[in-house]
């Protein structure tokens, strides 16, 4: 049936190659001066618990080769005093909820004060309905202020109470220009270019391959109806009868782009960063009728420690912070500010619009329809499609 | 039939064991090149030249190196404690008759025609309904319960051909039933306990799907592997693959030399 | 089953000094005891293992499958429906699970029966060695191994130009995503578990009885027909089980190298559990392949007698 267990999933992190820069200058300076100021700013006396459990998905978090360890973590772990147990334990959303479902779903605690899931498998939005989250404690966040506008009110969680993105990505077209011979712009001209035939991946996530289509259509990915869904399906179901479209793929796209089996894909623009490091000819763009924009969010499941993982969240929050875990990372960096820091420090890192995008570019990404995710019908409809 | 046609026929089965075995090996060929690749970003997918950095520093990604920790404890108690009570079952199976032997075996059967998927996800079950958190413990219950019937084939197909007479002997010359175990019957069997000890080893070390459902927040190689794949795929990884390949396969060389060297001491000796 | 006596050396040749000052009172009643705790305290641990941690958890899936309700709260109900909407759902699945462990079983046949011929009839002391050889590649992580074959059938690799010029495959044609890669895969995977039990059937033949059948002027194909390959059999019908079982239940070879086009079985059971989170249809299916398979265990032990597969596997 679906992506379940494999890469098929969410598997769009990515990050630079090997080499990282780290911001040894700017960690030192921040230690002093802001330190102060976010005590007390948070304004709250509680206090923080000797560990504080955080569990992430791999190589998605700065790293330091030569101490293995995590700079920014270390800083923070630093200037509360508190011990912060890293873990790089999450693979996939659903195997994941899968895993902590059990306990959550008996009123346990699964011993973790923060996780990170993306919101369009549509695990976060269904976390807050069956009451499994906390909510976080703003009052020790006062850094959400540095929270991209675009990202402010998913529907999912329209006052972000249960949720702050970690880091977020696009999804548009990749391509190889030297085989397509040109620029390809556009889901049609993925779906129906001669030149393309058979040279063509589209992507197992609905919200995303749904989602561009019903861009393409002029329709809103954000609020699906069954004639947008339908219409959308149709269209990539011509696409697939045809011949046109080679096979569905999770982030398997991307050696299959760098080795030239395919020329155009729908791709994700993390991986795009990586690709291009050794593949500089390659090419991203959002389609001209606009692409899609997801974000994997810092969540706290029920019995975490809400404060301590709301001074972690705002420690991530500060623009240096956020510009060293987004210098090694190389996503979507969700706090405003970062690029500046990055400027100084590594310009080609801040000046890349695949990690800092242009605000055209921001206003030109759309979220998908969370409750169209957890449709059951739709699902089995998309399963159909890509399995058919 | 000639000598010419048979020295043909020779040669044609021979050709075609060496294609067999270029077959099983042409893709670790290929890990072990890509272990030397030298990529600019984190996929590892097309060639970019040659390096010896990632064998220099094979444990660049923090969590790699305590990921491989992890998966050789798990591995080397999980396929000890397997071959101890596998050996014990198969010893009772095959030098007893006994009420229940037949389900017995069935027992025995049935867990190596479960589907991986299904023996994790119901053990993941059970976890969660008596309440046991999951990590290092959970993993190494999986791992004893996956091997145990492994072991107990193996050390069985041994015992089978097991010649008796020599434990006769031994009493006859006035052994005692433990120091005749002790020093003939467990000698004679160690290769297939050590063979069900390897084989355990190799299974657990390798193990993924089983793992994924209970392994909590513990993270061994192959979900290490798995997990980073979306992400990157460091060269750090093949060279990593590359050494549990060459060191296992040291493992099992030095058992076969050991056994060889055995042999032919016995042989000598004129037993 | 897997590599039985297989690193070891020759059985039974020899004896450690058979030193000991016994006490002749309890001596050989033990061995042949046919009664008695002894068995019962041997295999206590290891079957207690297996009671707690395989038939218990089946026991609760087993009570799954027959409840019914939306996740996360299920309740039990005798919902035998869930067996029969689970297998109309999904028979196409079932079926290419089926076909594909099927050809993979009989591809790794072909290429297993020829090499562990050779390994016990040619090998001489170096057999021991080869068997190595045949496991040695399992030690690379499973995952590492797949992604290398995607490298190797890449559509513009060596076999895929190769297959193309000798016009097995057409000019547009590719393996990746393809039954073909995933069979591949599956085949691949799964190759020890028809080489070792192959060989050690063959092992065990007697090569007199070869001799004796030439001596009597049968030809060579003769001498093998009559006597090498039914002699064989066993290991032969131990092989396909033991490659077979594992293949019908497989999802990664489908995951990895084929598309939502070729999932078989085990994909849906692993989505079911995990994406959907119908627990109560993985878990019907779950029970569905199980049963299954052991029909086809049965279907074979009536062929062989259960004493010799649980022993040859």
């Amino acid at each position: 049936m679906t992506e379940t267990f494999t890469r098929a999933e969410l598997l769009r992190r990515a990050g630079a190659g090997g080499a990282l820069l780290t911001v040894p200058g700017l960690l030192a300076a921040c230690g002093g001066s802001s330190t102060k100021a976010s005590t007390t700013s948070a304004g709250s006396t509680q206090a923080l618990p000797k560990t504080i459990t955080f569990s992430n998905w791999p190589l998605y978090i700065d790293v330091n080769q030569k101490t293995q360890s995590h700079p920014s973590l270390v800083a923070f772990e630093k200037h509360y005093g508190v011990h912060v147990k890293y873990l790089e334990d999450i693979n996939d959303n659903d195997s994941f909820f899968g895993k902590i479902e059990g306990p959550l779903s008996q009123g346990q605690s699964i011993g973790r004060d923060l996780i990170v899931l993306t919101d369009s498998s549509g695990l976060p939005g269904r976390m807050i309905e069956l009451g499994w989250l906390e909510k976080l404690d703003k009052s020790a966040i006062p850094n959400i202020k540095n929270l991209q506008p675009t990202l402010r009110h998913p529907g999912w969680d329209p006052n972000r109470d249960y949720s702050l993105p970690w880091q977020s990505g696009m999804t548009g077209i990749g391509y190889d220009p030297k085989l397509t011979g040109g620029p390809v712009t556009s889901l049609h001209q993925l779906l129906t270019d001669p030149k393309l035939k058979g040279k063509v991946t589209l992507l197992t996530e609905m919200g995303d391959s749904i989602g561009i289509a019903m861009l393409e259509n002029g329709d809103d990915p954000a609020h699906v109806t069954d004639a947008t869904f339908k219409k959308a399906l149709d269209m990539l179901q011509k696409a697939v009868n045809s011949g046109q479209v080679r096979q569905f793929t999770g982030n398997d796209y991307a050696p299959l782009l760098a080795k030239g089996d395919i020329y155009a894909c729908l791709a994700w623009s993390g991986d795009m960063v990586q690709l291009q490091a050794d593949h500089p000819g390659l090419k991203w763009v959002l389609p001209d009728k606009g692409g899609m924009i997801w974000t994997d969010n810092m969540l706290i499941p029920k019995g975490g420690n809400a404060y301590a993982a709301s001074v972690l969240m705002n420690w991530y929050y500060r623009p240096e912070i956020a510009a060293e875990v987004e210098d090694y990372v190389n996503y979507i960096c969700p706090v405003v500010g970062a690029d500046k820091v990055l400027e100084k420090s590594d310009p080609a890192v801040a000046k890349n619009p695949l990690i800092f995008p242009t605000k055209q570019m921001l206003a030109n990404a759309h979220e998908f329809d969370v409750k169209a995710v957890n449709n059951p019908k739709y699902k089995k409809q998309f399963q159909a499609l890509i399995g058919g | 039939m000639t000598a010419a046609v048979r020295a043909v026929r020779r040669h044609v089965l021979t050709g075609y064991a060496v294609l067999a075995l270029a077959y099983l090996f042409l893709p670790i060929g290929v890990v072990v090149a890509f272990s030397f690749n030298n990529p600019k970003g984190r996929f590892n997918f097309t060639w970019q030249g040659f390096t010896f950095k990632n064998w220099t520093n094979p444990f660049g990604y923090p969590g790699v190196s305590s990921a491989l920790k992890v998966s050789i404890e798990i591995a080397l108690a999980s396929s000890f404690f397997a071959t101890v009570l596998g050996t014990l079952a198969a010893l009772a199976l095959v030098r007893y008759r006994f009420r229940g032997s037949g389900a017995t075996n069935l027992l025995i059967f049935v867990p190596m025609t479960t589907p991986e998927v299904v023996m994790g996800a119901s053990l993941l079950t059970l976890f969660v309904n008596w309440r046991v958190p999951q990590g290092f413990g959970t993993i190494l219950i999986a791992h004893i319960l996956f091997n145990i019937s492994y072991v107990v084939v193996t050390v069985r197909a041994r015992l089978v051909g097991f010649d008796r007479h020599l434990e006769e002997a031994a009493m006859d010359l006035g052994a005692n039933e433990w120091v005749t175990f002790l020093k003939v019957t467990l000698p004679l069997i160690m290769p297939g306990i050590l063979a069900a000890g390897l084989l355990a080893f190799a299974l657990s070390i390798d193990d993924f799907v089983i793992t994924y459902f209970n392994a909590g927040a513990t993270i061994t190689f192959p979900l290490f592997v798995w997990g980073a794949a979306r992400v990157a795929t460091p060269p750090q990884i093949n060279v990593i693959g590359t050494a549990i390949f060459l060191v296992a396969t040291a493992g099992m060389l030095a058992n076969i030399v050991f056994q060889n060297v055995r042999a032919r001491r016995a042989a000598a000796v004129g037993v | 089953m897997r590599p039985s006596n297989t690193f070891g050396g020759p059985a039974g040749e020899e004896v450690s000094d058979t030193a000991g000052v016994g006490h002749q009172e309890r001596v050989r009643t033990l061995i042949h005891r046919r009664k008695g705790a002894i068995p019962y305290l041997l295999l206590t641990p290891g079957m207690a293992w297996l009671l707690v941690f395989f038939v218990v958890p089946m026991w609760y899936l087993a009570k799954m499958s027959l409840s019914q309700g939306l996740f996360p709260l299920f309740s039990f109900g005798w919902a035998w429906g869930n067996f029969r909407d689970a297998i109309t759902a999904y028979q196409t699945q079932f079926i290419r699970s089926g076909e594909y462990a099927a050809v993979a079983t009989a591809a790794a046949l072909l290429v297993s029966y020829p090499l562990a011929y050779w390994i016990a009839f040619r090998g001489g002391r170096w057999k021991n060695l080869f068997l190595l050889l045949v496991i040695a590649p399992f030690f690379v992580t499973y995952l590492i191994r797949t992604l290398a074959w995607e490298t190797i059938l890449s559509d513009n690799g060596v076999v895929v130009h190769v297959l193309q010029h000798i016009g097995i495959l057409g000019p547009n044609d590719r393996l990746l995503a393809t039954s073909a890669a995933v069979i591949a895969g599956i085949t691949y995977n799964f190759l020890p578990f028809m080489v070792l039990p192959l060989y050690v059937s063959l092992e065990q033949i007697d090569q007199r009885l070869i001799e004796a059948a030439e001596d009597l002027y049968a030809s060579r194909a003769q001498a093998f027909a009559r006597v090498t390959l039914p002699l064989s059999l066993p290991g032969v019908f131990a092989g396909v089980l033991l490659t077979f079982i594992p293949a019908a239940g497989d999802f990664i070879n489908a995951q990895l190298l084929g598309t939502p086009r070729q999932y078989m079985i085990g994909n849906v059971i692993q989505s079911e559990f995990l994406s959907v989170r119908d627990y109560p249809t993985a878990a019907a299916l779950s029970f569905v392949l199980m049963a299954a398979i052991l029909v086809l265990v049965l279907v074979f032990a009536r062929i062989l007698g259960t004493e010799r597969l649980t022993v040859a596997a």
